[in-house]
């Protein structure tokens, strides 16, 4: 394939030519991907700026003359927490399974299911909840399909990072522990854990970011409620940002547009927020990781 | 000096798996460990199990209604409700005039996410091999920071961005000078709604969701071709692009199009962004421009509707469009994830329906 | 190894069990329902109803149709200052999702144009459409310069068919004598929320349209035609809206939102009526509509207002509706609270004032049919 190239006697000019050409062109391609972002997150920014004020923080969707984003937002804090606590564990203890105890094949089975799992569209996640939890099981809407909706939607994500954290741990330390004569669980708690915890908690991050932005699996499960969340699991419809947005997007008057921006703004942000967030966790444990190894 | 590259990921190598082989020495609290993460290991393949249990047992009325006619008619109508009589067909009743036909829905979703797949690919590994070969180091991190600040955005921000900013923007400036391109391709040919709702501003809003996925596997194994190759190469002579064409390209040709059918399964459920864009219209688009409907999105719009039907096969014909969907996106999503094993297993690249 | 595979699978295997006997809970209505238009036992003298203020405070959640809505907004402070312990929080979303979340209890009230279907009914036993008031719907255009287009029901149906393209078409002249009508291409705008307004609007046109009446008749929500141009919207407010930026556009919008589409520049319509004549949307083409039509309400108080015959009668007139499950309310204080706030609000001096209705261009309830609405209000017990 070399020598084609070598005994081959193109023109040098046209040959510098068609190399200009592509490079144009993969330049216009790189700008195509840096202005949008870029033009997304600040004309959503600068539509929100005139609509943030602190009364979003104190209103409810419900205020007539002065809508604001409390029950919007402390329902986005509970859906989330929600999802650290049913979906964090189980993703966790998940990853170290496949991590440390599953054998090869098996693993790799339950490896790639997980994987399939987390190519599912987010609104079938949200039908199968609303048929089997809302309708079936007559939960109605309520917090607990809505988490669970979210839970089986983020869980792959976790279990993914978990288990690369756990086999990104020097070879070094499990020799050490190996050596020692440690039970698995000693080990895994004692001597793997430390090291690749800031690796979870960047696969809760994204797991986090994607359940603050989702909104399809939330319609039919979460409903929307215009008051503050309210304790019950069931029958209990609850609010949250993004269904402010997509709502109030699509109502003409100036005051809706206002509440969906502000409402795109908060989200955005919250989002942007989680993602550098998880980053900087991710590059301390890289440098952490290089510390470890011997 | 020989660089060893360190394989990322792979858990089944190296002291792990000498020390899972020991199973003898475990303890009873390792046991128990063993037992309870295992369970919890099984939770994705459980949750995928009943994902596609409860839409079969659920859809299972809706097709047989239907017949091969959900895959032939475009005529999709849940039923007039306020008609006494009702439509019965083979033994299962439905409101009066309910039609069950997907055409509409999978040429909606079929066409989005294929324009955005062909303009996604091109712009994805363009943008990557630019910023991998002539951007200075430095800048490289602040900008790769472009491709997760894409990745990260919301779908709901997406749709609102094109439906407040970027389809009126289509609609004032863009459609009227392509459509005069129309003349020579009569592609371009076609009337467009004054906020740029329709067609091809959804496809447009899904390239950009898509590209994150495509650039940043893209990414990942560019930088993995041997350093050695594409030194070579130059020492050769060969100009930058010729080494790009002769050396990265077939090096990472496969990785390419696995993640482009990673992105185009996430192309295929995307469902909020598309909803405010698209028009939501229930026949297939008049001209590139028009409104149309996909299965995601109607699934999101009609579900409150399918509430008010009595006799319940509204919610069903819905079960049926989502395990259409469903089967359309493990298809893609399966082929994507067997070529990917064989190349990294890195994490999945993020930007899922969010 | 092999316990653990058997493990997931008996745990899929669980589940789906599980599921599938709860599903088997799930009702289908395998039988066409008897007539829901109940024929005797109209008890002429309505049982009293208890009202008055709970003891505790009660929200009643409501939503559904944008046209009742800003009817709602102006009887919430109402209520609450005639009985304290009452607060109203109304809410859009369109009359197919007020009837859906009322029949499922997750609201309170059900704002609803349209009545319930008779396999609703069927399918929620005890479940209630309660008139609150009289409205109707306007015809909208942006054609700027002309004022006073005349159209009627089976012109208007070809223009959603697709038959009928720009707006100098002869069947459209021909209503118009001595008018110029521009070339302008119509642009048909429809609503894509499971509406009301659609259920009155297409009941016009299936009553006018024969063609329209086997075709995709009428319901909250239809079969469409496939129009090129025919572009969708949420809601009324958003009717209005893209009617605005449309020239050329046709639009069905509430009256209660019609003084905004005026201001906007749209042109209201006048509609040939059943008598033959051409009036438009007022207190007094509407209350000719709801007084030939009182007679024909039934005791469900399912009643349909479309093209009532009288020289003066608007054509597209109707009862606005607030659905009511009385199986879900959950306790005898919220049974209450609606009691009160539905009796309240059809009374004229408590809600039905006259300044009320005329700001969103609504008529009070017929006479003859206050006795029926207080036989269904006294079914509401908790």
């Amino acid at each position: 394939m070399l020598s084609r190239w070598a005994v081959e006697s193109k023109a040098p000019r046209f040959r510098h030519v068609r190399g200009i050409v592509f490079w144009i062109l993969c330049g216009i391609a790189l700008l195509l991907i840096i202005t949008p972002a870029l033009a997304i997150v600040i004309s959503v920014l600068v539509k929100a700026a005139p609509a943030l004020k602190w009364s979003l923080l104190t209103n409810t969707t419900q205020n007539v003359q002065n809508p604001g984003l409390q029950n919007a937002i402390l329902g986005t804090l509970v859906l989330s927490l929600g999802v650290v606590v049913v979906a964090g564990p189980i993703g966790i203890l998940g990853g170290i399974y496949l991590a440390e105890f599953a054998p090869k094949r098996l693993g790799g089975t339950l490896r790639f299911f997980s994987e399939v799992l987390a190519g599912v569209p987010s609104i079938v996640i949200g039908l199968v909840a609303y048929t089997a939890l809302v309708v079936a099981l007559h939960w109605g809407f309520s917090v607990l399909s809505a988490i669970i909706a979210l839970s089986l939607l983020t869980l792959p994500y976790i279990v993914k990072t978990t288990e690369v954290s756990f086999a990104q741990v020097p070879r070094t330390l499990r020799e050490a522990a190996i050596a020692l004569g440690l039970s698995r669980i000693t080990t895994i708690r004692k001597v793997l854990l430390p090291p690749a915890l800031p690796g979870i908690i960047s696969g809760m991050v994204i797991a986090l970011a994607i359940s603050t932005g989702e909104t399809a699996p939330l319609l039919y499960t979460a409903s929307f409620s215009n008051t503050n969340p309210s304790a019950g699991l069931f029958h209990n419809p609850i609010g949250y940002l993004t269904y402010v947005t997509y709502y109030y997007v699509q109502l003409p008057g100036a005051q809706d547009q206002a509440l969906a921006s502000a409402a795109a703004g908060v989200t955005i942000l919250l989002v942007l927020l989680l993602i550098f967030g998880g980053r900087a966790i991710t590059a301390r444990q890289r440098k952490m990781v290089a510390r470890l190894d011997v | 000096m020989i660089l060893v590259r360190r394989r990322a990921g792979g858990s089944s190598t190296g002291p792990a798996r000498v020390a899972r082989t020991r199973t003898h020495e475990l303890t009873t609290g390792d046991r128990i460990l063993q037992w309870v993460s295992g369970i919890a290991a099984t939770i994705p393949l459980a949750g995928l199990l009943f994902i596609t249990t409860i839409l079969v047992i659920w859809a299972i009325p809706a097709i047989i209604y239907s017949g091969f006619t959900v895959f032939t008619s475009d005529k999709f109508f849940i039923g007039n409700f306020y008609n006494l009589n009702f439509s019965s067909v083979n033994g299962v009743v439905a409101p009066f005039g309910a039609n069950y036909g997907a055409l509409t829905f999978i040429i909606g979703t079929m066409a989005t996410s294929l324009i955005a797949l062909v303009l996604a690919v091109p712009i994805s590994v363009g943008g990557v091999l630019m910023l991998s070969e002539w951007i200075p180091r430095q800048l490289e991190g602040p900008l790769s920071t472009f491709l997760e600040l894409l990745a990260g955005i919301p779908s709901v921000v997406f749709g609102f961005w094109g439906l407040t900013v970027f389809g009126p923007f289509l609609g004032a400036h863009v459609y009227p000078a392509l459509s005069h391109l129309g003349v020579v391709l009569p592609f371009f040919k076609g009337s467009w709604a004054y906020n740029g709702q329709g067609l091809l501003t959804a496809s447009l809003v899904l390239t950009l969701m898509i590209i994150p996925i495509i650039a940043s596997t893209t990414r990942q194994l560019v930088k993995r071709v041997p350093v050695l190759a594409s030194e070579g190469a130059l020492a050769l002579g060969m100009t930058k692009y010729e080494v790009v064409r002769v050396v990265t390209i077939p090096y990472v040709r496969t990785g390419i199009i696995a993640s482009a059918l990673l992105g185009w399964g996430r192309a295929l459920g995307e469902t909020i962004a598309v909803l405010l864009i698209i028009g939501m219209a229930n026949n297939p688009p008049v001209g590139i421009y028009g409104t149309t409907s996909t299965l995601a999105s109607t699934i999101a719009d009609e579900l409150d509707s399918a509430l008010s039907d009595g006799t319940g096969m509204a919610l069903r014909a819905m079960a049926m469009l989502g395990l259409i969907l469903l089967v359309m996106s493990l298809i893609t999503n399966l082929t994507g994830r067997l070529v990917v094993r064989r190349i990294s297993s890195d994490a999945l690249p993020v930007g899922r329906g969010v | 190894m092999n316990v653990r595979r058997h493990a997931s699978i008996g745990f899929a295997v669980i589940t789906g069990a599980v599921l599938v006997s709860a599903c088997g809970s799930t009702s289908t209505v395998t039988a066409p329902p008897t007539s829901a238009a109940s024929s005797a036992s109209s008890s002429p003298t309505a049982a009293a109803v208890q009202t008055g203020n709970p003891t505790g405070a009660q929200t009643l959640s409501e939503a559904g149709s944008s046209l009742l809505y800003p009817y709602l907004q102006k009887l919430a402070p109402g209520i609450t200052a005639a009985f304290p312990n009452i607060t109203l929080t109304p809410a859009a979303g369109g009359s197919g999702t007020g009837q859906s979340e009322a029949l499922s209890g997750t609201i309170d009230l059900g704002g609803s144009d349209a009545y319930l279907s008779a396999a609703q009914v069927s399918a929620n036993a005890g479940a209630m459409n309660i008139p609150i008031a009289v409205s109707a719907q306007a015809i909208n255009y942006n054609l700027p310069g002309i004022t006073n287009l005349k159209l009627s029901g089976s012109v208007i149906a070809q223009i959603y068919q697709g038959t009928i393209t720009t707006w100098n078409d002869p069947a459209i002249a021909a209503l118009n004598t001595g008018v110029t009508l521009p070339s302008t291409p119509i642009v048909p705008v429809r609503r894509s929320d499971s509406s009301g307004d659609t259920f009155i609007f297409t009941s016009f046109l299936s009553a006018t349209n024969t063609t329209w009446a086997s075709g995709p008749a009428f319901g909250t929500t239809v079969p469409w035609p496939a129009v090129s141009s025919e572009l969708t919207a949420s809601g009324n407010p958003a009717m209005v809206d893209t009617c605005h930026s449309t020239p050329g556009c046709i639009a069905y919008i509430g009256v209660s939102v019609e003084g905004a589409a005026l201001v906007d520049g749209l042109g209201e319509a006048e509609l040939e009526n059943a008598s033959g004549s051409y009036v438009q949307p007022a207190s007094s083409t509407i209350t000719a509509a709801v007084t030939a039509g009182a007679s024909k309400v039934p005791a469900n108080l399912a009643a349909s207002l479309i093209y009532e015959t009288g020289a003066q009668a608007y054509p597209i007139v109707n009862f606005e509706y607030l659905i009511v499950n009385p199986s879900k309310i959950t306790s005898s204080d919220t049974a209450l609270a609606i009691r009160t706030f539905i009796e309240w609000a059809i009374s004229s001096t408590g809600g039905a004032t006259a300044d009320n209705l005329s700001a969103v261009g609504f008529v009070p309830l017929p006479t003859t049919v206050i006795p029926l609405v207080n036989t269904a209000i006294a079914q509401i017990t908790g």
